[in-house]
């Protein structure tokens, strides 16, 4: 019954719609909720579905690590290793970018006491 | 007043934007994934071999796409000037619940510890899984644990600064002197001999780079959860 999960196909697929159903739940916090950390939240968890959809299609069980041991000399059946660093550089610019964004809303929240983007009316006289 | 919720507007339309938009990305993603990926990776797992590094991430990240790792490093410098700019300084630290005897002995116990590991971790990174971001990050953490259990505790701001500057500065002079020696931004100036492959002093420059930009990581990973923590208390 599980064969199935073994073929490396089907762990394509599922990769590609377990990230895409995250990518869903982050988009739809994005979309409908109102308060800062919350909408942060969801875009952190948008970049997690998109470093798992990028990270799961490039696996394959019978690929080693791309990294070369006495034992392991054999390039050929390696892992890829450029979405690995891509990957690696996309996780510490969004962790950059979350942290800069929730000290603006801290700080925001703490000069007018607001948490919500419908009440934020500063700008508009 | 009725038990049953009713839902708003905005739940109803965004699922439903939401749920048109992924699954439109969900049939062109599946139907054009392919059977079989060309790897860009092969060449350069073929030219790995040739700079004396066991692992492949690491030679990447550093050496082929050292300039881009340069410049995040410095988005991170800005991220970090950014957040210690923002957070107003007039705040105190007010955490309402003191840490006993226990936290504050382990975390104490224990902050030498997760420093070594994240040493190690950025000492071995040409080797192992790992390298100085993800050392920085463990050393952060440690950085963490006291900053949450000792109320008091600080990091010292001129070391910081003295470990950032230090860090970026020989980074853009190991690439200039790659660039005089060998007419390449950060070329690999330093003896590399494949034969050491998977010593601890291999590989050149990789592993001196990797452990500068754990240096710069940990610091401004430090300062961001130390600005965080001190500054974000107090509303």
């Amino acid at each position: 019954m599980f064969e199935y999960l073994n073929q490396a196909e089907s762990i394509k697929n599922i990769v590609t719609i377990g990230s895409m159903v995250l990518l869903f739940i982050g988009l739809f916090g994005l979309l409908t909720q109102k308060h800062f950390i919350k909408i942060f939240i969801s875009i952190a968890i948008m970049e997690t579905a998109i470093f798992l959809f990028f990270i799961g299609n490039i696996f394959n069980k019978n690929f080693t690590a791309p990294i070369i041991n006495d034992g392991f000399k054999n390039v050929a059946i390696m892992n890829d290793p450029i979405p690995h660093a891509m990957i690696l550089t996309a996780i510490v610019i969004g962790m950059a970018v979350l942290a800069l964004g929730v000290s603006f809303a801290i700080e925001y929240y703490k000069l007018t006491g607001n948490t919500e983007i419908d009440k934020m009316n500063e700008m508009r006289h | 007043m009725s038990i049953k919720r009713t839902l708003p507007t905005s739940t109803i339309s965004g699922f439903t934007l939401s749920a048109v938009l992924i699954l439109t990305f969900l049939k062109i993603l599946l139907e054009n994934l392919p059977s079989s990926i060309h790897r860009a990776g092969d060449e350069l797992l073929k030219l790995n071999t040739q700079e004396g590094v066991a692992n492949a991430v690491t030679t990447v990240v550093v050496y082929f796409r050292g300039f881009d790792t340069l410049g995040e490093i410095a988005v991170l410098f800005i991220a970090s000037l950014g957040i210690g700019l923002m957070l107003s300084e007039n705040s105190q630290c007010e955490i309402k619940a003191e840490s006993n005897f226990m936290l504050k002995t382990a975390s104490t116990l224990l902050f030498p510890i997760i420093t070594l590991y994240g040493v190690y971790v950025m000492i071995y990174g040409h080797l192992s899984p790992g390298g100085g971001f993800q050392g920085g990050v463990i050393i952060a953490s440690a950085v963490l644990l006291l900053l949450i259990s000792h109320k008091d505790f600080e990091v010292p701001h001129s070391v910081i600064v003295l470990l950032e500057t230090l860090a970026g500065v020989s980074y853009v002079l190991i690439g200039l002197i790659g660039l005089f020696t060998l007419d390449i931004f950060l070329g690999n100036f330093l003896p590399h001999d494949v034969a050491q492959m998977g010593m601890l002093v291999s590989g050149g420059i990789i592993p001196i780079i990797y452990i500068i930009v754990g240096v710069k990581v940990g610091s401004e990973m430090s300062m961001i959860v130390q600005n965080l923590i001190k500054r974000g208390e107090n509303v």
